[in-house]
Parts: structure tokens; C-alpha cells; sequence
């Protein structure tokens, strides 16, 4: 056990304290927020650092911001550190300066007691729009930073109490909605303020040096626990590669994600040298967005009591060469990263299971798929609808994919039917899973599902962007793959297959259909117990055609009995047509050996 | 002494381990039984208590006017999945609402996270074709064809209930209540659980898993209520029997039979709402309620003589502490419920250094077997029961009236091998540790339902209940800056107490989305009167006049665009143009109150859903302020050691029985009950009142 230099008591009243302080912070902007991306999709984080910028307690947090606020924090303590004072607020949202993607906005608060700069309070928040050539400033198939919206480099909101009103008049002509962007900054400056009353509190309880000595202790605390955890993990070096289909711009055109693990002792390096150049399309990440990629899947494989800070960081060090997918450099367009973000965290997942067989999952469906329908009403009034969701996970080496369970690294609500037909011009005219999609495994993956929109009024821009048509989600020791996402006009009637991803006119009437990709399958599927086959089969999750061809159970759907004999039968024509000698660690495609003995 | 005129009320409270039954006369006399629960049929432990009760009194089944009962026989059900067998119908393309949920899960970065399994299996939830659009208009007519083939199917499932929960039925129940009739047609005795008459308000999700709760309990719930009515009738107990809803209203077992969703959090409402009739009797505006057990603790805040309610809970969630935010855990159940921060932190709580060398305490529990270390059952790892028991707060040698042995030794030894000893502390200082840092956890219960509503908790007083609530109140109030604690008699079995407080409550709700300003207000004016009328006629039927009932209505608000709303009250009259500023007016107070700040005056307040509250008061009138405990108190223990950190040292306190603080005085101070322990800290001081409050002012 390592001796600490305070009161073990004392620190974790402490502890409980300052995590209130971050915790309290995203209540505030919660409750405050009017935006439906700050409330359903929860895309924000709150924090609180000690006076030299060195992260002690994220608030409940999305993780794709965990390495989002030391790397802002770095950026304003370069450009202010000599010039700050009592009443300063900071703001900024440049990714080539400390930021992620424009829509969000950092603010900061520093906090002082007798001169002295003890703290910050940190907020990010996903702003609705900032500007640019596509509303929402998402847009996917922008080449450039400089169509994506306003770029606010770090500067002084407020200087010693007194607002900088050009920066306000520079934001409120540039975005399209101010009256949601000021709500949503005032919700974040609310958030600041609560952290301030509180940390005040703090300081008088504790007094300002024991104050400092703590904030370290509680850095060094999370870091004695992530080393401690990362001990217990094999040593030795890790790789993976995964593929995004294409970037939207380059249509298929197919870019490539590698990392490697290399974990000695108490310390894990996640390199993602040999990763794809930057891309003309704008889901370029930050190399701040691909260390919260890399944080996240690290996290999943370390005990949870771990509190989120500095600590964490310092054992796990990111590497990712600029001018590459992970750390694009001007003019990299980076505004719908998302789509790379959650993709890195899959490739993670796969290196994580080549250290860690029976302990990590096999691909779910790569995150969420991103439609937006915008335009005009006769009456010139706009209307913008967007919907980012995502559901089916990876099988487990113990249990199979979640159905309906958004992916980890964002975790998402779904916003009502009834809400979205109440309020906007569109119906959903299905929303239920597909059979058939999860890839077959002794676990067998996440069962997708699909949506159907309508447009009821005159026209519209449709948009989408999803992913995993060309490269499926992948399986793990001898799980299949994932069955690849689809996209329809006129589902039910002529059925037009469209691409993954599109930009189109989408006219009064018109049925477009997304289905998504299924989560890989984990394990050999003839070891799959029969009983959970019938069982999914009974549920129309599976065909009793697939529950034979990828399983080889036979089952009798009259009496809803499984037959033993034929079963063994099948599965043992299998075993011996598909010729393994030994189990595939990862499969990308279907063997269609296996189906044919089936057959 | 044979009663000829029942004046006996009855609250029992049932729950995991021990069936708490309390009897008051109108006069004030009070009787109380604790008795171990009968598991398998819950209602027997109810009837043999009151045998016992009887046997010892005197008092008989005509005694007794009515028995009000908190009961977690529904919530079981949800808990250990022993509901009913549940056919669901829905709409074509709807089929996976109940299981998709809402994506989000309650941890993250938990790859072992599993989703609580859906109450309907998928086969069991059959489509229907038809198509009702967001404004009610039918697009695509019901198929009664194919609505007669779906039911046929769940038939020859042989399910116990059928649930049915179309899209955009708020809107327009003509579909729903055509698919009631073929079922009942086909099926004349089979319960149903309609959408549009359980809760006609947005939101399929919210809509279709509370229909399906409702129906999931409904034959248990009945079942019990029916053998909880033969056993009383056996027993010659004629008495009415009123259950607790989660709301903290009561209501009759019919209406309960019928709607049991409204009873799944039924346990912790009484000693809330007994808490809130108490304060509003001494003259407390403002209290923060404080019930901690052996698991877990509870809070809540009464302003202004109102319990403050959420209009959703999850069922079965557990204790998340972590966040309020992380929602996914549990069943969405969306009736009104008293609002509970919930955390677990309890007397068996475990205490454990981590890896990264800090004390930590809890969420596991050494639960009732092997319970804490002290109860020499074989537990080892020190629990915050042990904590107390070391710094001399809780008696060394036994617990409820000596039905349970302490040994206090075992207790010290573990807390100095497994904490002290690797901290470099004294076995006191360890203990001291894990009682505050217990404390501080319990602390996060308490933000949770006052200053994260932008509440200032200096301003409450405190009420403390539950067997171990009285014994942290001192240092939680110390640490909150809270000036006044209050523990009410029988504390430990106050949330039996509590129902006899309670009055009988109905609330309906609709949803009626519209801009306030500039609305055709008469269709809402008449929405809210169809509702008005509809709580009266329940309250007639539950036997009520227009005398003692009293009928409340409330609008759900916010600003358009945002997607959660405040309840604000709605005065009684007209609803005008008038009424509709007012209402604009109120909801900007109350958000920038709740949220710190309010929008300018163009900003649109959207009306969201219309409630209303029907309220019959027993006509017995209220709890007598003057109580007389009939079960003998007590002899006053030998003073003992207790230890109170390094600025006071061990100090000699004194053991005292409740009736001693008559006279006011100085901590510390240890008070010991058959149901629970008082600490009264140094420097507080402690009073009795008439009404056998125990008053801690610090």
C-alpha cells in the first residue's frame, strides 16, 4: 500500500467534495440547457482543475471529452498564463488550438483566493450551431475547416468581471440560431458560477494549502489506481486495424485505422502510427478527440471506481503523428469526427482483445448513425431535424451483444416518436429490430434496428451519414461478422437502394428507411447453447433458415422444439466442412463453406 | 375492555425483514409490534401482529376503524421478475418500444452492463395495423381483423393480462378502446391495462412500459389484496383497508386492484407524508426528511407543506449513486411518486481501504446475514453499524430490547487490523473516519433533493427517522449548516407511523400541448373540469362528501423547445387568458428559482399536460398532537464512553430513555430506544415535546 502524505480520512471527505463541485456543475447545465443536444445526447462535460490547469475531477462526463479538457486548459494556460486574473472568463472552440470541433465551446473560469490561483471550473458543451455552410455545422462532407463555422481561438470572454461585448456581437452574426447559443453559454456560466460558490466553500473549510496539497492528491490518487490496475494487465505489444468505409467525399475510397498497445509495467502506450493520412471529408479528429477515443476503451478494461483526471492520464500516453485521421492539421475539416471517434474506440476494443481474449467485445455497430432533414416551410420558417443514434453492441466473451444499448463512447437517449411527429414535419413509420443482422457466435451480436421517416411537408434536404456497408462489423475467436447497415427510398415499394452516405432532396411522401449494421459475434456458433437459439428464434430475432446455416439447430417451429439429433448431425457436417485449424481470432466476412454444409 | 366503537387506526408497513404495525387511538394511545414478515403470504404476518396486539391490549377486531397499509408486494414482483404473464399489442412498426427503451445506459465504460430484461418477451408483444397521427386523425383505420387474429394469439399464449399501448393514442383512444372491446368480447374476464386509461400523455416509451407494469402487477397485487381481506374477515377484523401510493396519497384496495401502478412505491411514502403532517403541526415550513435502514437511506424535501413528487421513477434501479443524470437502470414507471434521493449507505454498509490507500464506504452491504461484525454472525469485514458500536454510540451489549447481542470487542478488533492499523490510526480515529465519511455519503442524498433544486438547506429542519436516521441526523446537520433536528416517536417504525397521516389522494394527468399565450383556452378549461370530475366521482365511490374532499389542479410547463417541464399550480375558477399570464408568470419565478435564471418575456411558455389531485381527508380527523406510548419504556442505561474526535476525546454520556429530555439539555448525549438510537452531539441541545418529538437544536 502506497503511504499517503494526508489524512486518509480527510481525503476522501475531500474527494467527495470537489467530485460534488464537477458533479453539480453538469446538473447545472442539464437543467438549464434548452438544447436537445446538450439534454438527450448529453454531449458536454463539466470539470474542475487546480490552479496551474492540471485536471482534478470531471463531472459526469461524455467520454468522447475525456481528453478533451486538459488539451484546452494547456491551450489557455499557453496563451494567458502570465495574464490572468480574478474575474476572467475563457473561451474558445479552435481545433488547431486546443479545441475538438467548432460546435464546442470551452469556457473556463479560474478561480482565485487571495491573488492566488487555486482552480478552474471547466465546462464544454455541444453548441446547436455555430455557423458555416450546413445548419447544425455537422455537415460531413465539408473539405475544409473554414466552411465549418466561426472559429473562436482562446480569448477572454470576460476580462476582470466585464463581458467582451465584440465577441458576443461576433458570435450572435455568425450562428443561426443566437438566442439557443447565448442560452446555452449562460448555462455554462451558471455552471462556473456554482463551482465557484462551492470551491469557496471548499477553501474556507479546508484553507488554501491544504486545499492545493488535496487537488494533488487527488490527481495522484487516480493515477496510483490506474498504474495499480494496469499491473495487473499482461505485458507485451498489441495491433489492430479496422476500415471506415470511405469519408463521404472520396466515395469509395476506404481509410484505415491501426493502433498499437504497448504495455510495460504500470504504464500502457496506445500508438496509432500507420493510421490513414488526414481526409478530404470532415471527420478528421483532434489528437485531443483520439487520446478520449483511446482513454474510453482503456477505461472499460480498468475497475470503475477510478475517478476521471490527470491521474488517469499520466499512465497512458497517446501517440498520433500530425497530418494523419487522428490529428489533422489546417485545413483539416473535422466537424462529423464522430464517425472516426467511435470507430477508434472499436479498433481499441479489437487490440484490447487481443491482450484480453475473454475480456473484451467484438465490434458493435460502430456508433451512431447521423440523419438530419432540414428546410423551409412555405412561410419561410426553418426546420431542422436531427437524429444521431445507435444500438447494437459487439457479443461478449461471456454474453451476447445489448440490443437497443447505445455504444459507450456516447451515451445517448432516443427522442420520443410521438415528440418528434408533435414537432416536426416528419413521421416514423417503424422503429423496430431487424432479424437476421447480429453475426452468429457461441455469443452472438447485438440485434440492430431500423427507422422509417416520412416528410409531410413540400421538401426538404436529407442527410446522412453512416458507415459498416463495405467493412462489417467484425467477429471475435470464431464469431461472425455483423451484417452490414442499409439505406432505402421507397422501402416498402421499389425499395432504391441509396449509399451509406448521401446528401438529397427528399420530396412530401417520400419513405427513407436506415438500417443498422448488427454487432459482431463472439466464439465458435456451433458451441452456441440450442436452448438460446430456439429462444431467439421464438423471438424472431432469427430464422429458423439462419438459426441452421449459422448455428446448425434445427429447430421445429410448430412446437417450438429443438431437434437433438439433427442438430448434432448438422453441426458436425459443419465442423468439418469449414476446415479450421484453429479459431479465427477475427473474421471480417462470412465463411461460405460453413453455409453450404449446412445446406 | 371490548370496544363498541371502532377508534383504533392501523398503519403496517411490510418490509424484507420485519412487518412494523403501529395502532392509534383517537385519543393518542399508541400501540407498536415489530414482527418478523411471513414471506411467502405477507398478509399473515399482518393478521397474526394484530392478534398479538389485541391479545396484549385488550383490544379486538371491532377496535379497529381502518388499516392503511404500505406494502412492497408489487415492487417484489418487478424485482424478483414474478409478475404476470403479459401479451402486449401495439402498432405496426412499434413492436420493440418496450425493449429499445431509451438506448441509454446508467454506467459507463461498464462493458458487463446488462439491460433489466423487458417485462413482455418479444413474442409475446403482437402488432396491429392501424395508424393515428400526432393530431388524432386516423390515417390508416384499425384492422379489427387483424386485431381479433393478435388477440386470438396471446389467448392461446394463455397470458394472464393483455397490455395495450398504441402510437399517438393520447391523441385519440378510438383504436385502443376498439381493441378493449374485442378482448373483452373474447375474453370477458381477463384484466387489461388500456394506455389511453392509465395515462393518456406523450411519449410511447414512458406510456407503453407504465401500461405494462400496471398490467405485470395486477393479479399479484390482487391476489394479495384478496387473501390480506379473507385473513382479516377470518380474524373478525372488519375493518376498511386503505393502501399507500407512491404519490404519499392513500387510496381503497379496489381502486388499487385496478391500478396497482400507482402503489409500487408504496414503502417509503408514509414516513415522508407523516414527516410533512408533523412539521406542518409544529410549524415548519420547510424540512428535508431523513430515513436511513441498513442499506440504504433516503431523503426528501416538504416546502411549504408540499412533498415535492417526480413525475417518473425507475422501478428497480437500484442505488445510483454516482449521478442523478445516468438514467437506463430499472422499468420507467411514470405515475406521480414522492420524490426520494436514494443512496446506499446504510448501517451495513462495508468499510474497506481501496487500492489508491482511501477509506471508502460502501455501496455493498454486509445485508442481514452475516450483517455487521458486531452481530458475531460471522461477518468480518467492519460495517458502519460497527463504527458506531466502537465509538460507544450504539449500546455494546444489545440492540432491540435485547433481542439482538452486540459484542463490541469483535467490532474494535476489526476495525483496528482491517482499517487502523494500515492508516496508522487508533481503532476510534478509524471508526470516527468511516462514520463521517458515511455521513458525507449520506450528505449527497441530501444535495440531491435541495440545492441541486437550488434549495439552501440551512434554512430546513431536519427530520430524522428509520432505525439509524436519528443516529447520524447530528453530524449531517453539523455539516449542512442545518440548525434544527426533529425526531418523531417510534422513529425506527415511523413509516408505519407515517400513514396514519395520510389522506386519500387520486391524480390524473393528460397530455394537452399548446402555447400559452394566445390559446383557445376553452378546451383546456374543459379538459380540466372532465378531469376534476372524474377525481370527484372516484372520491364518492371511495365514500367521501363534497365536505371533506377537496379537489387541486396543476399545469406541466416549460419553454417551447426545452424538453422537461415544471409543475405549476393552477388556481381554482375559470382558465382565461388571465389565468394563462398568471401561470407564464409563475413558471418564470419557479425556473429561475429552480435553474438560476429565467428567460425574457418573449420567449413562449409551452402548456404541456393538465393534472389534477383529488384529496379526501379522514374524517377522523388528524394524529392527536398529545401521544401515549403504551409499550413501557425502557429503564435508562449506565452512562458509557463515547468518542467524538480529538477536540473532545472519550467522554462519559449519558444513556437515557425519551421521556428524560423533558427537561432540555446539553450533549452529548445517547438516547435509547426499542426501534432506534438518538445521538445528540456535544454542545446540541436536545427537548421533548407534548407531542414526543424529540427537538435537537445545534
Amino acid at each position: 500500500m502506497t503511504v499517503t502524505t494526508v489524512d486518509p480520512i480527510d481525503f476522501e471527505l475531500f474527494k467527495n467534495a470537489v467530485f460534488s463541485i464537477a458533479d453539480e456543475m453538469a446538473l447545472t447545465v442539464f437543467r438549464t440547457t434548452y438544447s436537445a443536444v446538450l439534454k438527450d445526447n448529453m454531449d458536454y462535460s463539466t470539470g474542475f482543475a487546480d490552479g496551474d490547469g492540471r485536471l482534478a475531477a470531471q463531472g459526469l462526463t461524455l467520454p468522447g471529452h475525456l481528453g478533451s479538457t486538459p488539451t484546452a486548459l494547456e491551450a489557455i494556460m499557453r496563451h494567458f498564463a502570465d495574464d490572468m486574473a480574478p474575474g476572467d472568463v475563457f473561451i474558445m472552440n479552435d481545433p488547431f488550438d486546443g479545441g475538438m470541433h467548432l460546435p464546442d465551446i470551452f469556457v473556463f473560469k479560474p478561480r482565485y483566493h487571495n491573488g492566488e490561483r487555486l482552480a478552474f471550473a471547466c465546462t464544454v458543451c455541444h453548441h446547436t450551431d455555430v455557423g458555416g455552410r450546413v445548419a447544425g455545422s455537422n455537415a460531413s462532407d465539408s473539405t475544409e475547416i473554414y466552411a465549418e463555422g466561426l472559429r473562436i481561438a482562446p480569448m477572454k470572454l470576460y476580462e476582470a468581471g466585464r463581458l467582451n461585448k465584440t465577441i458576443m456581437t461576433f458570435i450572435e452574426k455568425n450562428v443561426r440560431v443566437p438566442v439557443m447559443v447565448f442560452g446555452d453559454l449562460r448555462a455554462q456560466l451558471a455552471a462556473c458560477h456554482i463551482a465557484e460558490q462551492q470551491f469557496a466553500e471548499v477553501v474556507a473549510k479546508w484553507g488554501p494549502d491544504v486545499t492545493k496539497r488535496m487537488l494533488q492528491e487527488t490527481i495522484d490518487y487516480a493515477e496510483r489506481l490506474t498504474r495499480a490496475a494496469l499491473r495487473d494487465l499482461p505485458d507485451g505489444e498489441w495491433s489492430f486495424e479496422d476500415w471506415i468505409d470511405d469519408d463521404g467525399v472520396d466515395y469509395g475510397k476506404p481509410i484505415r485505422l491501426f493502433v498499437t498497445l504497448r504495455k510495460t509495467g504500470d504504464k500502457m502506450i496506445v500508438d496509432w502510427t500507420g493510421s490513414n493520412p488526414q481526409v478530404r471529408g470532415a471527420i478528421n479528429n483532434t489528437l485531443s478527440y483520439t487520446k478520449s477515443a483511446s482513454y474510453c476503451a482503456v477505461r472499460s478494461v480498468l475497475p470503475p471506481n477510478i475517478p476521471n483526471n490527470e491521474g488517469v492520464f499520466r499512465a497512458i500516453e497517446v501517440i498520433c503523428p500530425p497530418g494523419t485521421i487522428g490529428n489533422g492539421v489546417l485545413p483539416a475539416a473535422c466537424a462529423a469526427r464522430g464517425l472516426t471517434g467511435f470507430r477508434m474506440v472499436d479498433c481499441m476494443f479489437g487490440a484490447l482483445a487481443m491482450m484480453l481474449p475473454d475480456r473484451v467485445k467484438a465490434a458493435g455497430d460502430g456508433g451512431n448513425t447521423g440523419i438530419s432533414v432540414g428546410g423551409y416551410f412555405s412561410d419561410r420558417s426553418p426546420f431542422v431535424y436531427v437524429d444521431f443514434t445507435c444500438g447494437a453492441w459487439g457479443a461478449r466473451p461471456w454474453a451476447d451483444g445489448l440490443d437497443g444499448n447505445s455504444h459507450m463512447f456516447a451515451n445517448m437517449a432516443l427522442p420520443s416518436v410521438e415528440v418528434t411527429e408533435a414537432e416536426q414535419p416528419i413521421s416514423v413509420l417503424a422503429f423496430e429490430f431487424v432479424p437476421d443482422k447480429a453475426g452468429a457466435g457461441k455469443w452472438r451480436g447485438g440485434v440492430p434496428y431500423m427507422r422509417d421517416y416520412r416528410l409531410n411537408t413540400e421538401e426538404a434536404t436529407l442527410q446522412v451519414r453512416s458507415d459498416r456497408r463495405d467493412f462489417r462489423p467484425f467477429g471475435l475467436y470464431g464469431g461472425s461478422p455483423g451484417m452490414a447497415s442499409e439505406n432505402y427510398l421507397d422501402p416498402d415499394g421499389e425499395k432504391l437502394v441509396l449509399p451509406s452516405k448521401l446528401t438529397r432532396t427528399f420530396k412530401r411522401g417520400e419513405v427513407f428507411r436506415h438500417v443498422h449494421p448488427g454487432g459482431g459475434g463472439w466464439g465458435d456458433p456451433l458451441e452456441r447453447d440450442p436452448a438460446l437459439v430456439l429462444r431467439d428464434v421464438r423471438n424472431e430475432f432469427l430464422s429458423a433458415a439462419k438459426a441452421r446455416s449459422d448455428y446448425g439447430v434445427v429447430i421445429d417451429t410448430q412446437g417450438w422444439t429443438i431437434d437433438n439429433a439433427a442438430t448434432e448431425r448438422v453441426r458436425t457436417a459443419m465442423r468439418a466442412s469449414r476446415g479450421w485449424t484453429e479459431v479465427p481470432k477475427v473474421q471480417w466476412h462470412d465463411a461460405p463453406s460453413v453455409r453450404k454444409a449446412a445446406e | 375492555m371490548a370496544a363498541k366503537v371502532p377508534t383504533f387506526r392501523v398503519g403496517v408497513d411490510i418490509g424484507g425483514t420485519f412487518t412494523d404495525i403501529v395502532l392509534l387511538g383517537r385519543h393518542g394511545a399508541i400501540h407498536t409490534k415489530k414482527i418478523s414478515s411471513s414471506v411467502g403470504n405477507y398478509a399473515e404476518a399482518i393478521v397474526d401482529g394484530l392478534l398479538e396486539v389485541f391479545a396484549e391490549s385488550g383490544l379486538n377486531g371491532g377496535s379497529i376503524e381502518e388499516i392503511r397499509h404500505g406494502t412492497t408486494v408489487a415492487s417484489n414482483a418487478i424485482l424478483e421478475h414474478k409478475g404476470a404473464r403479459v401479451g402486449l399489442i401495439t402498432t405496426k412498426g412499434f413492436r420493440d418500444v418496450l425493449e429499445l427503451r431509451t438506448l441509454r445506459m446508467p454506467r459507463l465504460y461498464d462493458m458487463s452492463w446488462e439491460k433489466p430484461p423487458p417485462l413482455v418477451e418479444r413474442y409475446l408483444r403482437r402488432v396491429v395495423d392501424e395508424r393515428v397521427d400526432a393530431q388524432g386523425d386516423v390515417e390508416r383505420p384499425l384492422d379489427e381483423t387483424d386485431a381479433k387474429t393478435q388477440v386470438d394469439a396471446l389467448l392461446a399464449e394463455k397470458v394472464d393480462t393483455i397490455a395495450v399501448c398504441l402510437l399517438n393514442s393520447f391523441a385519440n383512444p378510438a383504436h385502443e378502446l376498439a381493441i378493449k372491446a374485442i378482448i373483452a368480447d373474447r375474453a370477458p374476464n381477463l384484466p387489461m391495462s388500456i394506455s389511453y386509461e392509465v395515462l393518456p400523455e406523450i411519449k410511447e416509451y414512458e406510456r407503453t412500459s407504465t401500461t405494462v407494469i400496471n398490467a405485470y402487477v395486477m393479479p399479484i397485487v390482487a391476489t394479495y389484496l384478496r387473501a390480506l381481506r379473507k385473513g382479516l374477515d377470518a380474524a373478525r377484523i372488519p375493518a376498511r383497508l386503505l393502501l399507500m401510493q407512491s404519490n404519499g396519497g392513500l387510496t381503497t384496495d379496489q381502486a388499487a386492484a385496478e391500478r396497482p401502478m400507482n402503489i409500487i412505491e408504496s414503502g417509503p411514502a408514509g414516513g415522508v407524508v407523516g414527516a410533512e403532517k408533523l412539521a406542518r403541526a409544529k410549524g415548519f415550513d420547510k424540512i428535508i426528511t431523513f430515513d436511513m435502514g441498513g442499506t440504504t437511506a433516503k431523503a426528501s424535501m416538504v416546502e411549504a407543506g408540499q412533498v415535492m413528487r417526480a413525475q417518473e421513477q425507475s422501478v428497480g434501479a437500484g442505488i445510483m449513486a454516482s449521478s442523478r443524470l445516468l438514467t437506463g437502470a430499472g422499468y420507467t414507471l411514470k405515475v406521480p411518486a414522492i420524490d426520494l434521493a436514494e443512496i446506499g449507505a446504510g448501517g451495513g454498509s462495508h468499510v474497506r481501504i481501496d487500492a489508491g490507500g482511501a477509506l471508502q464506504v460502501g455501496p455493498d452491504s454486509a445485508g442481514a446475514l452475516p450483517g455487521p461484525v458486531c452481530y458475531g454472525k460471522g461477518g468480518t469485514i467492519p460495517t458502519v453499524t460497527d463504527a458506531s458500536v466502537v465509538l460507544g454510540y450504539v449500546s455494546p451489549t444489545h440492540l432491540v430490547g435485547g433481542a439482538l447481542k452486540i459484542d463490541a470487542e469483535r467490532a474494535r478488533d476489526a476495525y483496528k487490523r482491517r482499517i487502523a492499523e494500515p492508516l496508522g490510526l487508533s481503532p476510534e480515529q478509524a471508526a470516527l473516519g468511516a462514520y463521517r465519511i458515511a455521513a458525507a455519503n449520506m450528505i449527497r442524498a441530501i444535495r440531491a433533493v435541495s440545492t441541486e433544486r437550488g434549495r439552501d438547506p440551512r434554512g430546513f429542519a431536519l427530520f430524522a427517522f428509520g432505525g439509524n436516521g436519528p443516529l447520524f441526523a447530528c453530524g449531517i446537520a453539523q455539516a449542512l449548516g442545518i440548525k434544527r433536528i426533529v425526531v418523531p416517536p417510534a422513529a425506527g417504525l415511523f413509516s408505519s407511523f407515517g400513514l396514519l397521516y395520510a389522506d386519500v389522494e387520486h391524480h390524473f394527468a393528460r397530455t394537452f400541448r399548446r402555447l400559452l399565450r394566445g390559446a383557445d383556452l376553452a378546451p383546456v378549461d374543459a379538459a380540466w373540469r372532465e378531469l376534476a370530475e372524474a377525481a370527484r366521482a372516484q372520491l364518492v365511490a371511495d365514500g367521501f362528501t363534497d365536505a371533506d374532499m377537496q379537489v387541486a389542479r396543476s399545469a406541466a410547463l416549460h419553454y417551447k423547445g426545452q424538453s422537461y417541464e415544471l409543475v405549476i399550480p393552477v388556481p381554482d375558477g375559470e382558465v382565461d387568458a388571465s389565468v394563462a399570464a398568471l401561470l407564464e408568470e409563475r413558471f418564470g419565478v419557479e425556473h429561475e428559482r429552480v435553474y438560476g435564471h429565467r428567460a425574457g418575456p418573449d420567449e413562449p411558455v409551452e402548456l404541456v399536460s393538465i393534472q389534477v389531485i383529488g384529496r379526501g381527508m379522514s374524517r377522523s380527523g388528524g394524529v392527536p398532537t398529545e401521544l401515549r406510548m403504551t409499550r413501557p419504556e425502557p429503564d435508562a442505561g449506565e452512562p458509557r464512553l463515547a468518542y467524538f474526535g480529538a477536540e473532545h476525546g472519550w467522554v462519559t454520556t449519558p444513556v437515557l430513555r425519551r421521556s428524560d429530555l423533558k427537561k432540555p439539555l446539553q450533549g452529548p448525549a445517547i438516547v435509547e430506544e426499542y426501534d432506534a438510537t438518538v445521538l445528540v452531539a456535544p454542545g446540541a441541545t436536545a427537548s421533548l415535546d407534548a407531542g414526543g418529538n424529540i427537538t435537537i437544536d445545534l
